[in-house]
């Protein structure tokens, strides 16, 4: 930090704050000042099935608008079901090999793919000391994520990184499916900011809503720039 | 560049006017976001969050050293590397030494534009290290050897023709100008490029102090490979694209999608603070976040100018601006164009050397109404103006045409005078004779003054002054009263 004195105390300069004030805490306490969001985590908690539902609805209007595709599911099981019939109704987009890689989580575990996907096809798991695992990402023509946070006003899902959750699964293969359970879906983005100032992501983060998309050659949309041409959001939790 | 710029700005206007794709491309852009900007801000009426934010927007600025601790400070703690730069050149020169160190033999960028005010992409291509744009627009422009033309659609003056003969020549494959083929050939060109780098290079949209995170938008997914993929991530940030709490980036990160592309969010919103962590298998293992000060201190300090560092790069008053519309991007000779860059461009490379941007803006406020953050550009447009006219040592400005203010102050005196006055008036009215034309108007002058007949007419003198027959109609109604004089 101390290296970076001469460059700073030029700021400081400009804004004619003295080296005293540098510490700056009192000056900047209203800067550093946010909303309680105390209601708001209660609202999220305290949500019915019935307005999750309706969450659910406006999740999947607001990702029509983005052709991310959304599909509901009562439990697991018919999530597996869903999922399996995503990929074998996709192509490869860079080869010919059908291999799919998948998140190291619980819930794409309850979803057993190994057991519904057929022969011909390749299913990855990222674990954390697989020294391969970039190889088969690249090699994977499907990405299947289970992102924590869904924002239905906006369709966005959030994928935090973690250990057996990379970042590249939702990104380098063609089709990238998302697996969500329907209670963490949230309203809109001051809902989620509110949860991720509760609880901090220890690693990086993305927000993704909808497929990769360019609009650079006359203004015509074109899906798959570089990322996924082609995005599912699985809402598992329909039951009870 | 003569005469201070204008033969290039003047030149420039005119190819950017006599370009069609130019003309129809940013006619439809503006139609649809700049007119779609202004419709957003309507809708919300009294809802509507841009002086809330900017009033935000501006006290951070007032502490901008305290937000920049606290990001350093954070970044530091989890092992990111933090470079301070005060010039473009130090900027540059870190990553230079930086690739040396690590014998990169190829560098990924996502779209930055303090990467090409630092002009880093040349000083690693003479040490022999490949640099390759990867968003699709900044891509073709990067193949054509020309700068971008637009903040957010950076080949905005190409039509598709000339993308596809230009793929066919560099990518090696079929003519074709069909956008969704297009876009396919980039993609597959530049994963391999992607999937091959050893260092990506990316800007920031918005840094939070509170968190000690940088976030980046993009829809292409660009951004997200360049800093995913390569082992080691540079970050080039201008001192003022930060925020103190999440909460002001909730706020300001809608207001930048929303005014730059209509969208309630970019596809991808990334945010990093530090190398990835031991056992992922993804990048980077080295993260640095460079500063660039590069005069933004300088503009920092004067009170005039400070509002133009709240600027957040939507690109919106490109959307709306009636000179940009029509000129386009590469007029402004400059990596920052448009409204924006009319302001920007002189305070960080010299008024006096960029003396046409501020005269060449309509002042028509559309900047202003379009801007998320409400930045007063027309206001600033005008401080730079005064500058020119009288000059000012702070900024090294010297007046910028003696002989135009030597012109004014002659004309002050002349048409104060009286009797002079309505001599040359009479003078002229006779000298003019010659250059009226047939439809009664002069249309060609000769001299400097031939400038203004070059694009329009200009009315003649009348033959008699108002005053003088004012004058006969009082002398000759004598007698009548007033009124009637009036009423005549």
């Amino acid at each position: 930090m101390t290296e970076h004195n001469p460059f700073m105390s030029r700021i400081r300069t400009a804004l004619g704050h003295s080296a005293v004030q540098a510490g700056g805490v009192e000056r900047c306490s209203a800067l550093f000042r946010t909303t309680d969001s105390v209601e708001i985590l209660e609202r999220i908690e305290s949500r019915s099935q019935e307005s999750r539902r309706e969450l659910l609805q406006q999740f999947r209007e607001n990702a029509a608008l983005l052709n991310l595709n959304v599909h509901a599911a009562a439990g697991f099981s018919a999530a597996g079901e869903i999922i399996a019939g995503i990929i074998q109704n996709s192509e490869p987009e860079f080869g010919s090999d059908r291999q799919v890689i998948q998140h190291d989580h619980p819930d794409i575990a309850a979803l057993a793919l190994s057991t519904r996907l057929g022969d011909g096809v390749v299913l990855h798991t990222t674990g954390t000391a697989d020294r391969d695992l970039r190889e088969k990402t690249i090699a994977s023509f499907v990405g299947l994520t289970a992102p924590f946070w869904g924002v239905a006003d906006s369709a966005t899902v959030v994928q935090i990184t973690m250990p057996g959750q990379p970042r590249s699964t939702s990104l380098v293969p063609a089709v990238h499916i998302a697996l969500l359970r329907l209670e963490n879906l949230l309203a809109d983005l001051t809902e989620l900011y509110a949860v991720l100032r509760r609880d901090p992501p220890a690693s990086s983060y993305v927000f993704i809503s909808g497929p990769s998309k360019t609009a650079d050659i006359e203004s015509k949309l074109v899906h798959g720039a570089h990322g996924p041409r082609e995005m599912h959001a699985v809402v598992v939790g329909l039951e009870r | 560049m003569s005469a201070e710029g204008t033969t290039d700005y003047r030149e420039g206007a005119r190819r950017g006017l006599a370009s069609e794709s130019l003309q129809k491309n940013l006619k439809n852009l503006q139609n649809r976001y700049g007119r779609g900007a202004l419709e957003h801000w309507a809708s919300l009426a009294g809802a509507d969050p841009r002086e809330r934010v900017k009033h935000k927007r501006m006290q951070t600025l007032e502490n901008l050293d305290v937000v920049l601790a606290a990001l350093i400070e954070k970044i530091e703690a989890r092992g990111g590397q933090v470079y301070c730069a005060e010039t473009a050149e130090e900027a540059a020169a870190y990553c230079l030494e930086l690739a040396r160190r690590h014998g990169v033999k190829r560098v990924v960028k996502g779209k930055s534009m303090v990467s090409m005010e630092i002009g880093v992409d040349a000083l690693l291509q003479e040490e022999g290290i490949e640099v390759v744009e990867t968003d699709l627009g900044e891509y073709i422009v990067q193949l054509r050897e020309e700068p971008p033309s637009h903040i957010l659609g950076p080949c905005v003056h190409l039509n598709r023709q000339q993308i596809g003969s230009l793929f066919a020549e560099k990518l090696d494959i079929a003519y074709t100008d069909d956008p969704p083929t297009l876009t396919r050939a980039a993609r597959k060109a530049l994963r391999q490029k992607l999937l091959h780098a050893d260092m990506g290079i990316t800007g920031c949209n918005l840094a939070c102090a509170e968190t000690g995170e940088i976030s980046l938008v993009s829809n292409e997914g660009n951004i997200r490979m360049a800093t995913t993929l390569p082992r080691i991530n540079v970050a080039l940030m201008g001192i003022e694209r930060i925020v103190a709490t999440m909460e002001d980036h909730r706020d300001l990160l809608q207001l930048l999608t929303r005014a730059g592309a209509l969208q309630k969010i970019s596809t991808y919103v990334s945010f990093a603070g530090g190398p990835s962590p031991a056992g992922d298998p993804d990048g980077p293992a080295e993260f640095h976040l460079v500063l660039v000060d590069n005069g933004r201190s300088k503009i920092l300090a004067d009170p005039q100018f400070r509002e133009i560092l709240a600027c957040i790069r939507c690109g919106g008053c490109l959307n709306i601006c009636p000179v940009y519309g029509r000129i386009g991007g590469h007029a402004y000779n400059a990596f920052y164009s448009g409204p924006v860059g009319a302001v920007l461009t002189p305070l960080l490379y010299g008024i006096n050397e960029h003396a046409d941007l501020c005269k060449g803006e309509s002042l028509c406020g559309a900047c202003l109404d379009v801007c998320p953050v409400n930045n007063d550009l027309p206001r600033m447009l005008l401080a730079l103006r005064k500058k020119l006219a009288y000059g000012d040592p702070d900024w090294q400005v010297h007046a910028h045409k003696p002989f135009e203010a030597k012109t004014f102050r002659a004309w002050r005196r002349l048409i104060s005078s009286g009797p002079l006055y309505r001599l040359v008036l009479r003078l002229l009215a006779v000298l003019q004779g010659p250059f009226i034309a047939k439809n009664g108007m002069i249309t060609k002058l000769p001299g400097p003054a031939g400038a203004w007949t070059k694009d329009r007419d200009l009315p003649p003198l009348a033959r008699k002054s108002f005053r003088t027959r004012w004058q006969e109609r009082r002398k000759a109604g004598q007698g009548r009263n007033d009124a009637e004089v009036r009423n005549d």
